[in-house]
């Protein structure tokens, strides 16, 4: 064992200091170096993500409850080293002199809130400021529709419940406000130190109470296993940003899947390199091998020296590629602090056990069929050097390989799916990449019988090569394909995030709109050239039967404290709307919308397919709705996917106007006000005081924020993934330069030009660039596909200007690294090609 | 010290299994030198391989030292090879990566050799390269190279040495100087030398030379003449 391990040392001490380790060393490197970066720098970047998305729910997570939760539960999360605050929510009517207005009351302790700032503007609809604290006991805080009801100055009195507070600041915003259009009662912040004396938590009343709290999330994690066994889950609900189904947190999630995604693709090219490396380096190694088991070495022998040799270039990658991996990462985060939140000094231990896990994984499974073909070269080959390895077996290979790559992806992703998906994708690959390669030697055959130009030696090399090199043409199609996938999921991923919010969108709501003020309220807009959306006309009904069964529950989009708890939730009315043109955004997937609706039918209703799933809810159901003393039976006609990230009103039911002719409606719409023009808004909607406005602007601004700090940092991660690849063509094409060099000196010998011979390399790598591009496109499709409907949640799409990218690009840049690689070989001399093949 | 009896060698063709090597029967006495010679493709180097129990044998028997090399697996041949075997090949055969000393010390090291490092140096002096000692082979000229090559096969003072056309990479000069270096280590060390070359200047100075014709060995009946000085 010493013995070997001295040879083993030494072999690898001359050939790490000659250069001959340099392929998979830098293949470990690139493998550990990618995978690090891009987890430590996604690690941070989604921490920094959480941290700001965090600041919706004005805190890490949040324990929300109908009653006052016991004081202990409190104490204990203190005591556990959490910060908790504390907010106690009702609706009641306020008052100030003969005013009077009904309004969301938030009463909130001093901590309030734990993340994010409550803002506060000097005039009414103002550009909100930061406040580090909360209105102080005695005090309120109201919003600027409450302000323009009430008709107070600052340091006016206002009553609620039974307590006299004084008015102090204009509310412009608080982080947890909730982003609905049907939040429609003005805000009053108060102390929370005053809901005793207003009296306003009594009996009868709806009051609901959220807890706040920030920590480590282990520390969270722990203190929620010790509170979960104690809650209700009719009165608790536990929430976390990643419960988030705002638009925002919808974005967040996607963008955490993009990271992973990418991630993982780094993990397979690393994968791939290390593959192609690890096959250059077994076969350079041939010989030594045979040279030693002639001299006596026995298998056991050759077996623990290539072993150990492998090890120590697997622990030489690593430590490199850990380094160069933080310097790329700190480099990135460094370029990009101005822009996005990350936080520097912290260092994440995950992405370290991931890179080095990676890198060993690698090394030691993409090495194994490579080192099994190594330790079974006969000693024969010392006399005869056309003898190989006596293990060939592609398939073993690939089975060697196909797991090592979903064995990583998995236990990296911890998501079968997207594992299966880009598994699934590469098999498809590869083996359409073997029926293409089969092909390409027919079509050969009949090119390459030509005179010996350029064009006729490249054919007749892949002719001859293509089968025995399936493996580098596999390689440098998978390695275009993942680049593909990464820049095309990020390119529809930003695309449809920035459509999300177009320039123009509505940033302000109105709701309460009669059916006599509607008319008059367009006119004043053209007339102000203020450009509105549709009217969308409401009512709040309450759902009580399906087919005369009565239901214990009602389920509408706004009323977070119910939305997940399908038949448990009580009291709360549902938004309908009614009209025969389907909404933008929405699609029937079942049914026929009801705008062909004829008289005698029974009236018609469409479900949003979430609810009508919740509710058990099929087509054909009568459901029963009482509005105000009104009864209302509609027949399910059809079914609505509704596009939820779209900011825009948007109803679970949608009744045939003819259910509703006898009710008058209340319309609610939004328009847009641009930046320069937002002072006018006061004064704008004067003559329409009774109509509700509710100003998002604050909330568009801020999702835009976060969408364009996730793009950029998509599009990092991106140029990150493009620089792996990148460099895994550059192992691949160096790899394959080795088989060359044979065929390159015999052909210089035999005379034939330096430029012929350049070219015919040159055409040989873009044949294979363009057969490799365009397998890539086609695994790229259905890769797409998969992971856009299945993972993503977004609709698929064709791609069709990739089928053209793809083999242009493929072309282009595997025939210049062929040219470049090529062009080092030719310019030795003759004698010096000869020399290097001995 | 070798023999064969109806030694045979078949191999599977995409037309087939074709025998390309008749049944041979010799004995190599120990100490002796023989040239195996014949033309391109006759079989000399099946028969080196099979001797040296490099390949195994299709049918027959081969007897290496009294071993009984074609009743032996892959494993206990490496053990002999390394126990009592010394190799010369046409293209030298050196590990790239290794220097010219490590080079020579390989089988001793392989083979557990006490003071592998001195006898390396001593055996380098005699082949007249110990300055070269830290040389890699892609530094050193093809007669050196095949010096190393030399000095590697006699490290472990084998009881036979097998050389595959010594002198076929080298130029007259080069050649010149590798021949004497080779017989004289060999007769220094009572060597057993099985040669096998086209060169039948090389030959001569064997003791016996055994002609190889489309598979089939036979001893040439008078030594052979070779025409020195230009005749």
């Amino acid at each position: 064992m010493g013995m070997n391990f001295q040879l083993a040392w030494r072999l690898f001490k001359h050939e790490a200091r000659r250069g001959e380790l340099t392929i998979i060393l830098l293949a470990i490197v690139l493998s550990v170096a990618s995978v690090l970066s891009l987890s430590l720098f996604s690690e941070r970047l989604q921490q920094a993500l959480t941290d700001r998305s965090a600041e919706f729910i004005a805190a890490d997570t949040q324990l929300r409850s109908r009653q006052p939760v016991d004081e202990a539960w409190i104490l204990e999360a203190q005591n556990r080293g959490l910060n908790t605050a504390f907010q106690v929510s009702t609706r009641s009517m306020v008052f100030a002199g003969d005013a009077l207005a009904l309004s969301d009351l938030r009463a909130v302790d001093n901590p309030y809130p734990l993340k994010g700032n409550v803002k506060v503007t000097d005039i009414p609809f103002g550009q909100g400021q930061e406040v580090d604290n909360s209105p102080a006991p005695g005090e309120v805080w109201i919003d600027s529709r409450l302000f323009q009801l009430l008709n107070v100055e600052k340091g006016d009195m206002v009553e609620v419940g039974d307590a006299t507070l004084r008015f102090t600041q204009i509310l412009s915003e608080i982080p947890d406000a909730g982003f609905s259009v049907f939040n429609t009662d003005p805000m009053l912040l108060m102390s929370a130190a005053d809901v005793a004396a207003t009296n306003i938590t009594g009996p009868g009343s709806r009051v609901s109470y959220k807890y706040y709290f920030t920590g480590e999330p282990a520390q969270l994690e722990t203190y929620y296993d010790w509170l979960r066994p104690q809650l209700n889950r009719e009165i608790h609900r536990w929430t976390s940003i990643a419960d988030d189904d705002s638009p925002i947190g919808r974005s967040v999630a996607r963008a955490e899947e993009y990271f992973l995604l990418a991630s993982l693709l780094a993990i397979v090219l690393a994968a791939v390199s290390i593959a192609v490396a690890a096959q250059r380096y077994s076969q350079r190694h041939f010989d030594p091998v045979a040279i030693m088991k002639t001299l006596g070495a026995s298998k056991a022998m050759v077996r623990q020296i290539y072993l150990m040799q492998i090890c120590f270039i697997t622990a030489l990658g690593i430590a490199v590629g850990v380094v160069v991996g933080y310097l790329i990462q700190n480099a990135v985060v460094t370029l990009l602090a101005g822009q996005v939140e990350v936080a520097l000094n912290t260092w994440y231990w995950r992405p370290l056990g991931i890179a080095v896990f990676t890198g060993v994984v690698c090394a030691l499974l993409f090495s194994l069929y490579p080192l099994l073909q190594l330790f079974s070269v006969p000693p024969l080959r010392v006399l005869r050097k056309d003898i190989e390895a006596t293990l060939s077996s592609r398939a073993l290979q690939f089975v060697f390989s196909g797991s090592a790559v979903f064995l990583l992806m998995w236990t990296y992703s911890q998501n079968l799916l997207i594992s299966s998906i880009l598994f699934a994708s590469g098999i498809i690959l590869v083996i359409s990449l073997l029926g293409m390669t089969y092909l390409l030697i027919l079509l050969g055959r009949k090119l390459g019988s030509g005179s010996m130009g350029a064009w006729t030696l490249a054919w007749a090399r892949i002719r001859r090569r293509a089968m025995g090199n399936s493996v580098q043409l596999i390689s440098f199609a998978i390695t275009i394909m993942l680049l593909l996938v990464v820049l095309v999921m990020r390119n529809d991923m930003v695309e449809q995030w920035r459509d999300q919010l177009p320039e123009g969108t509505p940033n302000y709501f109105i709701s309460n709109v009669t059916e006599d003020q509607k008319e008059a309220l367009k006119e004043h807009f053209d007339n102000n050239n203020v450009s509105y959306e549709t009217f969308y006309p409401v009512a709040r009904g309450r759902f009580v039967a399906v087919n005369d069964e009565q239901v214990r529950t009602e389920i509408t989009k706004e009323d977070e404290e119910v939305a997940n708890e399908g038949r448990q939730g009580l009291g709360r009315e549902a938004n309908l709307s009614w009209s025969t043109v389907l909404q933008k955004g929405n699609v029937v997937v079942e049914g026929e919308w009801h705008d062909n609706w004829q008289e005698g039918e029974p009236v018609p209703i469409s479900l949003e397919t979430e609810v009508a799933r919740r509710l058990d809810i099929g087509m054909g159901d009568v459901l029963t709705f009482n509005i105000g003393s009104e009864v209302v039976t509609a027949t399910v006609t059809s079914m609505r996917e509704v596009d939820w990230q779209t900011l825009q009103p948007n109803f679970f039911f949608v009744l045939h106007p003819k259910a509703v002719e006898n009710f008058s409606a209340t319309y609610i719409t939004s328009f847009n006000l641009d930046e320069s023009r937002k002072s006018e808004i006061s004064s704008l909607m004067a003559p329409f005081a009774s109509v509700t406005l509710f100003d998002v602007d604050a909330r568009i601004n801020q999702l835009r924020d976060i969408i364009e700090q996730v793009s950029m940092a998509v599009e990092f991660i991106l140029v990150l993934v493009l620089v792996a690849g990148a460099l895994v063509l550059i192992a691949q094409v160096q790899a394959s330069m080795d088989e060359r060099l044979q065929e390159l000196a015999i052909l210089r010998t035999l005379g034939l030009k330096g430029t012929s011979i350049r070219f015919s390399v040159i055409n040989e790598f873009i044949i294979i660039g363009t057969v490799a591009g365009l397998m890539a496109a086609l695994a790229n499709e259905f890769s797409l596909y998969m992971l856009q409907t299945r993972v993503f949640q977004m609709p698929a799409s064709l791609h069709f200007e990739y089928w053209a990218i793809a083999p242009a690009a493929g072309s282009i840049v595997v025939g210049l690294l062929g040219a470049i690689g090529c062009w080092r070989l030719l310019s030795l001399n003759t004698g010096h090609l000869l020399r290097k093949m001995v | 010290m070798i023999e064969t009896k109806s030694l045979i060698k078949k191999v599977i063709t995409s037309e087939g299994e074709l025998q390309i090597l008749q049944p041979i029967t010799f004995a190599v006495n120990q100490g002796e030198s023989v040239a195996i010679i014949g033309a391109s493709g006759s079989g000399k180097s099946t028969l080196l391989g099979l001797l040296a129990g490099l390949d195994e044998v299709s049918g027959g028997h081969i007897f290496l030292d009294g071993a009984p090399l074609h009743d032996m697996n892959e494993e206990q041949r490496a053990r002999l090879r390394g126990e009592k075997v010394g190799f010369i090949f046409q293209s030298f055969m050196l590990v790239q990566s290794l220097t010219a000393l490590e080079n020579i010390m390989l089988p001793a090291e392989i083979t557990g050799m006490s003071n592998p490092k001195q006898r390396a140096l001593e055996i380098l002096k005699q082949v007249g390269l110990d300055h070269r000692a830290n040389h890699f082979p892609n530094q050193l000229s093809g007669g050196e190279q095949q010096r190393v090559a030399i000095a590697r096969a006699f490290i472990t003072n084998p009881k036979i040495l097998f050389a595959d056309e010594p002198t076929g990479n080298l130029d007259s000069k080069n050649s010149q100087k590798v021949e004497e270096i080779l017989f004289k280590l060999n007769q220094e060390s009572d060597t057993t030398l099985v040669l096998v070359t086209h060169d039948d200047e090389l030959a001569s100075r064997c003791q016996r030379q055994l002609r190889m014709n489309a598979g089939e060995l036979r001893e040439e009946t008078q030594h052979l003449k070779v025409i020195a000085g230009g005749e």
